[in-house]
């Protein structure tokens, strides 16, 4: 978005440089003034909610119940029953989408209830609903319309933005609403910021990094749901985990949608599914061996800024190419916290 | 830029001109209505409620030139309906434990200290809204009430909260102890007599009112962990109203039985704050101009009052913030 602001300072130089000539015998101009806002450069680490994922993941581990199971579940929008168009159904009206965003709301909302309601009849005890889903900053799910029972993690900037406080203690995650990897005809496919992420050279959509942070800590992503390349390329990844396709795509804004009440009974049943599979050591976490050789490429439609600014990253290197770089970590905890700087980086309020 | 707004919430920052800066805002001679038994008197704020986290959430956008761009209408009319909620819950856990009246005065400055849904709220209170009052946050409490209950309320400038600001201050102190708005608010009722008994906010902010008014000087009600200025951890609205409802009633109890005392702090008050960084100079040449108090400026922005008069020490807070906004 701040992008823009660059086109007003080169046609505010361009006019500034026509005026000048024009004024023969005046004293020469000064030079014409940038009058282009400065974009912020601030390091993320300067604003609280960005790097502190240790913290973060001390506070739900706190009231995680490890006595009973736990399902961590992350929700995102653009796989959701229905949804076909970014411009208006992902954003509310003050970021420059529609009030169509607000009956997406409440569907993400159904859906998270859906979950809830048949992983809770396989027998979980504990819900706890990360907001995924960056068209309000991470406040779409409507928090009293949610299970009254879950816990929601809401909000923006927070630590591993789709992985916050995800902890040990959690049995399964599982997201809704998820979206092809950038570069697929997935419906309003893309991955964070990147055109491509590839950790050890396994790609990785962002189903898959957040299966990479819990399978570190031996929790596994036991069911996924969004259109039929997610769900598709999902199961490539991980491996035979439950997946619910909410629609076909046709393009990344068409789809042959399938009914939300449907979609909501499967939820249910595939919920129920996934809790009794990983009770019965049926879906493993997501293992890649340490140390993890990270890559990946920013979105083409970013500029030199952004590059730049993410080139001074703690441990980033460049590497490949215009915007593409390389970071090695033996945590994946770390990595998320990489990609999460790397998000407020393009994604600041 | 969320910060600084944020800085301008729960204080009469909102209003636009023509207050007197160095008048009280309202008319501090009047009461709020007698009531019968056990008198509760409740300042509801926004940002430390169940759920919220941005600074769309508790504005309603138009409290200025400001805030205009600053709200989402959707999610503040969510939030209002909320904040109804929590205030009925306090009140209703108050009542099951023998209260008898309740005041309810916004402590939030969001659509100019009136976010409270009038015909929703618990018919058994009276609610003081609306801009400019006197002593803002605690305007209308007097000594005939037995016990002073915060909800929503956040942590200071500067601290790991949700939505952290004081006031206009970066700082705040009296006689050297850091006081955030609660406990702000807590020596002003206490030099009535009035002490403390709920505080509800996020974990942040309920260590800091731990360390102003004692780990057992009230009832705690951890609304939501945050963790991120604009990030929280939290429960579902039932849940939290839950916890307030609980927590009224403990908390009435525990003030009948004597357990709480009213915060004071040793006379004459020395006072230092710091004007927030992010304000034009002009601002801080206004606040040293002031004839109505005794202000030493003693830093670039630091200025200093000597008082025996905690309510001296809110109106100076209504008079600095009625300049803030000029």
């Amino acid at each position: 978005m701040s992008r823009r602001l660059l086109v007003p300072g080169i046609l505010g130089a361009l006019l500034a440089a026509s005026t000048g000539s024009a004024q023969q015998g005046q004293p020469a101009q000064q030079p014409p003034r940038d009058t282009t806002p400065p974009r912020d450069s601030t390091p993320p680490s300067a604003v609280y909610g960005v790097t502190e994922w240790r913290e973060a993941r001390a506070k739900l581990e706190g009231v995680t119940d490890a006595s009973g199971f736990t399902v961590y579940v992350i929700g995102d929008m653009e796989g959701l029953a229905s949804a076909v168009r970014n411009a208006t159904e992902m954003k509310p009206v003050h970021r420059g989408g529609s009030r169509d965003h607000e009956r997406f709301r409440q569907e993400l909302t159904d859906e998270i209830n859906a979950v809830i309601a048949g992983a809770r009849a396989a027998g979980a005890t504990q819900f706890i609903v990360n907001d995924g889903h960056g068209g309000t900053l991470f406040r779409n799910t409507l928090p009293e319309k949610l299970d009254p029972e879950a816990i929601l993690v809401r909000g923006y900037p927070k630590p591993i933005v789709m992985s916050t406080g995800l902890n040990p203690k959690v049995d399964a995650i599982f997201i809704l609403g998820a979206h092809a990897n950038a570069g697929t005809q997935g419906v309003i496919s893309h991955s964070f910021a990147f055109d491509s992420f590839t950790v050890n050279g396994t790609v990785l959509n962002e189903s898959g990094i957040a299966a990479f942070i819990g399978g570190e800590m031996n929790v596994p992503l036991a069911l996924a749901s969004g259109d039929d390349v997610l769900a598709e390329e999902t199961r490539r990844m991980l491996g035979p985990i439950e997946t619910v396709v909410t629609k076909i795509a046709f393009s990344r804004s068409a789809a042959a949608t399938i009914p939300p009440a449907k979609v909501h009974a499967e939820l249910r049943a595939a919920a129920a599914r996934a809790v009794r599979r990983v009770r019965a050591g049926e879906l493993k976490p997501l293992k890649i061996k340490a140390p993890y050789r990270v890559r990946f490429c920013m979105r083409r439609s970013f500029d030199a800024w952004t590059s730049a600014q993410v080139a001074k990253l703690q441990g980033v290197t460049r590497d490949g190419g215009e915007g593409c770089f390389a970071y090695t970590s033996r945590s994946a905890e770390q990595v998320g916290n990489l990609l999460n700087e790397v998000e407020w980086i393009v994604l600041k309020p | 830029m969320i910060r600084r707004c944020c800085a301008l919430l729960a204080s009469g920052l909102l209003l636009t001109t023509s207050l007197a800066a160095q008048r009280p805002a309202g008319d501090p001679s009047k009461r709020v209505p007698p009531g019968a038994g056990f008198r509760v008197f409740i300042v509801p704020d926004m940002e430390g409620m169940g759920s919220t986290v941005d600074i769309r959430e508790v504005i309603a956008g138009n409290e200025g030139e400001a805030y205009r761009t600053r709200t989402s209408e959707d999610y503040w009319e969510r939030f209002r309906g909320l904040l109804t909620q929590e205030v009925n819950a306090t009140i209703g856990g108050a009542r099951s434990a023998g209260a008898g009246s309740f005041a309810v005065s916004e402590g939030h400055g969001g659509n100019l200290f009136a976010n409270i849904e009038p015909w929703d709220l618990d018919t058994g209170a009276v609610l003081i809204r609306g801009y400019p009052k006197p002593l803002l946050m605690v305007s209308g409490l007097d000594s005939s009430f037995n016990t002073l209950m915060f909800t929503g309320a956040h942590a200071n400038a500067g601290s790991k909260g949700v939505m952290p600001h004081n006031f206009a201050f970066d700082s705040f102190t009296v006689n050297g102890t850091v006081l955030n708005e609660v406990g702000i608010n807590a020596l002003i009722a206490g030099e009535m007599g009035v002490s403390v008994s709920l505080v509800a906010g996020d974990d942040v902010l309920i260590e800091e009112a731990k360390q102003i008014l004692g780990a057992r000087g009230f009832v705690p009600v951890v609304t939501k962990l945050a963790v991120g200025r604009n990030a929280a951890i939290t429960w579902s609205p039932a849940k939290v109203q839950a916890m307030l409802r609980a927590g009224a009633a403990e908390a009435v109890r525990r003030e009948q039985a004597g357990e709480f005392k009213p915060y004071t702090l040793a006379k004459p008050y020395r006072i230092e704050f710091k004007l927030r960084r992010t304000f034009a100079d002009s601002i801080v040449t206004q606040v040293a101009a002031f004839d109505r108090f005794k202000l030493e400026k003693i830093g670039e922005r630091t200025f200093r009052l000597v008082t025996d008069s905690a309510r001296e020490m809110g109106y100076l807070l209504d008079a600095v913030e009625g300049v803030v906004l000029r």
